[in-house]
């Protein structure tokens, strides 16, 4: 980005006797005082719903250990041996955390009608699009019919932990 | 109480508990469940229907009191010295005493542990605070609560729970319920008023539920009284301590061997993953039409969640083996649970069932049953409650098991209608709570047992052998709530001054022992030993020659609870009895 800048700046200067001028003017301003802003506080570590996901997720289905984890190496036995286990205990959390469903019960291929005015936020308009109000559905689409995230109780210094260190007292 | 808006029901399971609610005003209300906030880990918590009945006990110093639900399950593999599971079964052990902090079971000295009546204790106040936090203004102390007990807790293990959910904040009047009646509650909740054509009388349901850690069977018959059909609850079976968890362990046990054959030898935090896998594999493998073989993976403990992961195939036939032939064992009608002699030096602990196999236990329930000249009782109808009937396979074991008692056309039809075999007791209570308010369907059946005195004879004593004891049946079997009875026969003499300790039976297939009766002598395990009754007069109390003569009356509250109480006959005195529930010789 800024050597992009640089070059672009510096043929600019080059090519355009009006811009150079300006620049000069400019680059020659008194140096003004940033306004004395309050001391910008350090953010509080906070604990996000995002982050409350991710460790959920992780302390549920192991899905941090899994992305983080990589593939090369591993026969694709192994790693479907794995991911079993991963996606059955990954999908038992989401659903009971969300209770995902479809978001229209029209079967896949299906012709569906749309309403007059669709909101983009629920319907996503390909081919044809302003040519009639029906169409070919391609996918059903997903929506949440709950949002149940776990209540967080831990200190600030555990805000963005995702899973504790696990540690066996022997 | 009056001003209850809202039914209760309780299920105070050995390995979840589960709390169900509903309007009591609104006939067509329907009954829901209480999501119940619980620790998930030490800093996260959330709110799930199930409340898993154990307890994770902290280090002192780290501040924390002692924490319940699925973080406390979860400690259980991680911290096992300091996590208390089936404080339920330990409440019916008559070889402890209950008030004594023994839980958990053999842990450090370090450990500040708690008896089974405080953990029991524990859970319920944590449903009273779930519930207080989400209605505030129908506070729990004021609703109409029933909280679930098995059918097999005799008198002495019932008034712990009572005493225990008193210490939680339960109000005065709330009712104790069998869980497999509840289980029959619930059925009926969700037909409405259809049962009355699912069942025709005559009908006999079989009540069986396995729980977590224990089994209970109960006979319910269904009659005629007044052109309308009556549920009458004729019997109930003796404590089981087998269910789920043992099969769940014997499950993991096999696949542990087979970790092993590959060379893997799982530590135990690697036997949680293992359990959960296992419990996964069953409910596949078994099924209606489940697969062959499915694969059991423990992930690795580190990050290394791929590479560290091993794996083995169990087979739908080594489930059937393990479970089926374990616990489902085919066997016949006359079989009788197997005992297996007790070494010199058994450890003290929950006294676990030696025999594992349901069917036998199935069997002698039946056959201790037995009514018109049958050698056995024959259920037409057949009710599974319990997780354990998830795998289909387990089900249909049973079902098998009636073919070969009472061929083809002698197998119960499984009640119709939608199973929910994790809440159904929860939901029972609370519909019971309800039906009773409103007058609804009641099954009726009074005391599950008959209960007994012990006395010693008199007579020349022989040094070295103790002396005959007999029996006085002071409560019959079916003793409707809210009566009363004196018992027949001759004086008692109370000595004052001192304790006195009457030893108490009770006995779940004596039907027709009246009360006055005096037992001589009766079959092996026809009577179980309970609690001892004890009670202390005052020297001062009216007495002559230092003793009083009383007879002994029994009641059972409206509440279900029973009473034994001693009545003077020379003044209008009269002594309650209690139960004595300390360390037993």
């Amino acid at each position: 980005m800024s050597i992009g800048l640089a070059f672009s700046v510096f043929f600019k200067v080059l090519g355009n006797r009006d811009f150079a001028g300006r620049l000069t003017e400019w680059m020659a301003r008194p140096a003004i005082p940033e306004p004395k802003a309050a001391a910008p506080k350090p953010d509080a570590p906070r604990r996000t719903e995002a982050i409350e996901l991710l460790a959920t997720l992780q302390r549920e289905g192991r899905l941090v250990d899994f992305l983080q984890e990589k593939l090369d190496g591993y026969s694709d036995a192994q790693v479907g041996a794995a991911v079993r286990d991963i996606h059955r205990d990954c999908r038992a959390t989401v659903q009971r955390l969300f209770g995902i469903e479809p978001l229209v019960a029209q079967a896949e291929g299906s012709t569906i009608s749309l309403p007059a005015t669709p909101d983009p936020g629920l319907w996503k308009l390909t081919g044809r699009v302003g040519q009639g109000s029906q169409g070919r559905l391609c996918h059903p689409g997903w929506k949440i019919t709950r949002h149940d995230l776990p209540a967080w109780s831990g200190s600030d210094a555990a805000a963005r932990v995702i899973a504790p260190a696990d540690v066996e007292i022997t | 109480m009056s001003t209850a808006t809202y039914s209760i029901g309780i299920d105070l399971g050995t390995t979840n508990s589960a709390l169900a609610f509903v309007a009591l005003d609104d006939p067509s209300a329907r009954v829901q469940l209480l999501d119940i906030p619980q620790h998930v880990t030490a800093t996260s918590t959330e709110a799930r229907p199930l409340l898993p009945s154990f307890t994770y006990l902290p280090p002192e110093d780290t501040g924390s009191t002692a924490l319940v639900g699925l973080f406390a399950r979860t400690q259980s593999a991680d911290v096992p010295t300091r996590t208390i599971a089936a404080a339920k079964s330990w409440l019916c052990h008559t070889r402890v005493d209950r008030h004594q902090p023994i839980l958990p079971w053999n842990a450090p000295a370090e450990v500040h542990k708690r008896s089974p009546v405080e953990v029991s204790a524990l859970y319920l106040r944590h449903l009273v605070a779930a519930w207080n936090q989400q209605f505030p203004d129908t506070p729990f102390a004021h609703q109409h609560v029933t909280l679930t007990v098995p059918a097999s807790f005799d008198a002495s293990a019932r008034d712990l729970t009572r005493e225990a959910a008193a210490s939680a904040g339960f109000p005065g009047d709330f009712v104790l319920l069998e869980e497999p009646q509840a289980a029959l509650y619930a059925w009926l909740a969700a037909r409405g008023d259809t049962w009355r054509k699912d069942l025709r009388v005559g009908d006999l349901i079989l009540v069986c539920d396995i729980g977590g850690g224990t089994t209970d069977l109960t006979l319910i018959a269904v009659r005629e009284q007044d052109g309308d059909l009556e549920l009458a609850r004729l019997a109930v079976g003796n404590h089981i301590l087998v269910g789920g968890d043992n099969m769940d362990l014997a499950l993991a046990f096999t696949a542990q061997h087979l970790f092993k054959e590959k060379g893997h030898d799982l530590d135990p935090w690697q036997s949680v993953s293992l359990w959960h896998a296992c419990r996964a594999a069953k409910e596949s493998l078994l099924a209606a039409d489940g697969p062959a073989s499915h694969p059991v993976t423990i992930l690795g403990r580190g990050s290394r969640v791929i590479g560290g992961a091993i794996s083995v195939d169990l087979t739908r036939d080594q489930v059937q083996a393990t479970l089926g032939d374990g616990f489902f064992p085919a066997c016949a009608l006359s079989d009788k649970p197997a005992k297996r002699p007790t070494s010199g030096f058994k450890q003290l602990g929950l006294p676990y069932e030696s025999d594992t196999a349901i069917t036998r236990h199935l069997a002698r329930f039946l056959t201790d049953h037995g009514d018109d000249g049958q050698p056995a009782a024959r259920p037409t109808r057949l009710l599974f409650n319990g997780g354990v009937f998830k795998a289909a396979a387990l089900k249909q074991r049973v079902r098998d098991s009636f073919r070969t008692w009472f061929g083809d056309d002698g197998v119960p039809a499984v009640l119709a209608g939608e199973e929910d075999l994790d809440f159904a007791v929860a939901r029972g209570a609370a519909f019971y709570g309800q039906a009773k308010r409103q007058g609804g369907v009641r099954i009726r059946g009074g005391t599950a047992r008959a209960y007994y005195i012990g006395i010693e004879t008199a007579g020349l004593a022989v040094p070295g052998a103790p002396r005959p004891l007999h029996a006085l049946c002071v409560v019959p079997h079916g003793m409707e709530e809210g009566t009363a009875t004196s018992v027949p026969g001759e004086e008692i003499g109370l000595v004052v001054g001192e304790p006195v300790h009457f030893r108490f039976f009770s006995s779940a297939t004596r039907t027709t022992d009246r009360p006055g009766d005096l037992l001589t002598r009766w079959a092996d395990g026809e009577l179980e030993e309970t609690d001892p009754l004890e009670m202390s007069l005052a020297a001062a109390e009216n007495a002559e020659g230092g003793y009083v003569p009383v007879t002994i009356e029994t009641r059972i509250t409206e509440l279900g609870t029973l009473e034994l109480w001693c009545a003077s006959t020379v003044s209008a005195e009269k002594w309650k009895l209690e139960f004595s529930v300390r360390e037993q010789e």
